[in-house]
């Protein structure tokens, strides 16, 4: 029993770090008419994980994505690569501090993650670039996790409800 | 969405707000009439354009040339090959301390107060 409950939850992991990786590739085709700005629907995957699995789980997820989306794209250790992986870290932190905190819903936590997603991309484009002046980003990024952080987040909520719903059926 | 959630939005929507203003104020505020865009490709400084000087430049980037246009004192990127075009979509730019980046080209486009040396032969006007 066990032994089956192990491999269905690391097939459940695996599923979840598929579909993060593909819609983590797939999202820059999105027209969004403002640059810089993006909906971040893989963090819907993050949430999800975090959710059903657990803090150690979720890293793993966001990592694993980054690394193996930058690396299917040929962007490994690039500019891209480093501004997908400090954004989420950032991200992640702040999801990890507000889900230990247990005040936030799963749509503030979005919110809050996709506003530090921002600041880690303009700490990186500030490195990158070697100028302070890719902060001039940050109040359209901060401003633009509202709407963003709120449609992952309640993609995320929708997500979860039905994912419980097929765990009862499946009892 | 909860209190604290609620209380999370305010607060981004009033410091999104603050850190434009401030931003808006302090680069308008130090804007000269006297502005030259100075263009870097990986770091280096590869042109300096005077931006009275209505005139469509040719810089090359990672993945081609990259087209900036300088008109009315404004300078934009009027073409380029990338994948989202995002630095052309930017559009016009006219205050300093605004950048234009292009990352897949490599290319950042600053506005600095000053003036173009026209002695210096890395330097066009």
């Amino acid at each position: 029993m066990r032994k089956r409950s192990a491999t269905r939850r690391l097939t459940l992991l695996t599923m979840l770090l598929a579909m993060s990786i593909l819609l983590h590739m797939i999202e820059p085709a999105l027209p969004i008419p403002v640059p810089g700005v993006k909906l971040g629907l893989a963090n819907i995957l993050g949430l999800i994980t975090l959710y059903l699995f657990g803090i150690k789980e979720m890293m793993t997820v966001n990592v694993m994505r980054v690394l193996m989306a930058s690396l299917l794209r040929g962007i490994l250790f690039g500019t891209g690569f480093w501004l997908s992986m400090s954004g989420m870290l950032l991200s992640s932190l702040i999801t990890i501090l507000l889900f230990k905190q247990n005040k936030f819903t799963k749509i503030g936590i979005s919110i809050a993650s996709s506003a530090l997603h921002g600041i880690g991309q303009i700490v990186a484009l500030i490195f990158i670039n070697n100028t302070i002046m890719m902060v001039y980003w940050l109040p359209m990024l901060w401003f633009s996790s509202i709407p963003t952080g709120y449609i992952t987040g309640t993609l995320s909520v929708q997500v979860l409800k039905r994912l419980k719903v097929t765990e009862r059926n499946r009892v | 969405m909860n209190r604290y959630d609620k209380g999370l939005v305010i607060f981004i929507l009033i410091s999104s707000l603050l850190m434009y203003t401030t931003m808006e104020w302090f680069v308008r505020y130090t804007t000269s009439d006297q502005i030259v865009a100075v263009v870097y490709s990986y770091d280096k400084e590869v042109l300096r354009i005077d931006l009275n000087v209505d005139k469509v430049y040719e810089v090359e980037g990672t993945l081609g040339i990259v087209f900036i246009e300088v008109e009315n004192k404004r300078i934009r990127v009027e073409k380029e090959t990338s994948p989202y075009h995002l630095c052309s979509i930017q559009g016009w730019v006219e205050y300093a301390n605004i950048p234009i980046v292009c990352l897949p080209n490599h290319i950042v486009i600053i506005i600095e107060n000053g003036s173009v040396d026209p002695n210096d032969p890395d330097v066009t006007s």
